[in-house]
């Protein structure tokens, strides 16, 4: 990538910054390649899908819900509807994009990240500075770290025994459960989360749909709430 | 073509499409009223969901340890600290109770 002087320094001070996420991201991406050995994929596989999808929880989630025998489709439902937010982060930073040839908007929207680019916005609001190179400088470091760490939790994987004895299948109950603790923005998310508890329950406890419906019915449960509610 | 690769195929192409359609036609979107709020509670909406999927295909040991992780989130706010909580304390809970 040819870069001017201000901008290459622009990348190292994200790269920079992006460590202590990327140490978060490496235990992440660990468990997830762990996950992904157990539902039978290669190294290589692993590596190849982290690097090209690079979207932890739904690669979480889309393996899961193969492992769980619910296939492709619902697996890519499952993935990509997790992903949609995807579209209002880089809505939000839509001027870092602008005025750039293609292939330069084609990596940096790739290389987008919930970390990044809330690492990014917490930089403009300090400084005043941080675009383009900032991004993408943090994000080739958590893409990096994040290929390198599924494809050793693979590697790590085949060297243990018993996950499951270790308890390193509920990693991802307790990853998701720190992340939903993050997401959680206050009293004005409890209608919609109430909402989509219930509907999952109902959903999947009765046995009216399978899991991964579950999970989209009730997504979009507590969506609506939010969308047809005038407090929140 | 196995399932795994079709979904590995299928969710490169849509979630590039999905980061290039913000990148590019996010200005059409509106940025307040009903959708905008509806899509900004989407991501914690899907992922509590997937989290209480995850605990009905448990029991008790998995559900104790996930009141542990969450405590956890909610002191440490650290990723691999809470993973490291849930981890230990279900292979505890497996092995002693």
């Amino acid at each position: 990538m040819e870069m001017n002087r201000p901008a290459r320094k622009e990348a190292l001070q994200g790269a920079r910054d992006v460590t202590p996420l990327a140490i978060g991201v490496a235990v992440y991406g660990m468990a997830f390649g762990l996950l992904a050995a157990q539902a039978g994929m290669s190294s290589l596989e692993v590596g190849f899908m982290s690097a090209f999808v690079f979207a932890g929880s739904s690669q979480i989630v889309a393996v899961e819900r193969i492992m769980a025998g619910a296939g492709a489709l619902a697996a890519i439902v499952a993935g990509l509807a997790l992903n949609l937010r995807l579209v209002l982060v880089t809505a939000s930073i839509r001027d870092v994009y602008a005025n750039r040839p293609f292939w330069q908007l084609l990596a940096g929207a790739h290389l987008t990240t919930d970390e990044n680019w809330a690492l990014m916005l917490a930089r403009r609001a300090r400084r005043g500075t941080g675009g383009y190179a900032y991004l993408v400088g943090a994000g080739l470091v958590l893409m990096a770290v994040w290929t390198a760490s599924t494809v050793l939790g693979v590697v790590f994987a085949s060297a243990l025994p018993e996950p499951r004895a270790l308890g390193m299948d509920f990693a991802f109950v307790a990853a998701f459960i720190a992340i939903v603790r993050a997401l959680w923005r206050g009293k004005a998310d409890l209608g919609p989360w109430l909402t989509s508890a219930a509907v999952v329950v109902a959903a999947v406890a009765s046995g009216l749909v399978d899991s991964s419906w579950g999970i989209i019915l009730g997504g979009l449960a507590g969506a609506s709430f939010a969308g047809v509610s005038r407090h929140v | 073509m196995s399932e795994t690769h079709a979904a590995i195929a299928a969710l490169l192409v849509g979630t590039l499409t999905i980061r290039l359609a913000g990148a590019t036609l996010g200005q059409r979107l509106p940025t307040e009223g009903g959708w905008a709020r509806a899509l900004n509670a989407l991501p914690g909406c899907l992922i509590l969901s997937l989290v209480i999927v995850m605990l009905l295909n448990g029991g008790p040991r998995e559900w104790f340890a996930a009141a542990l992780a969450l405590a956890t989130a909610a002191v440490t706010k650290s990723l691999p600290a809470t993973m490291a909580v849930g981890v230990a304390a279900v292979a505890l809970l497996r092995h002693f109770v």
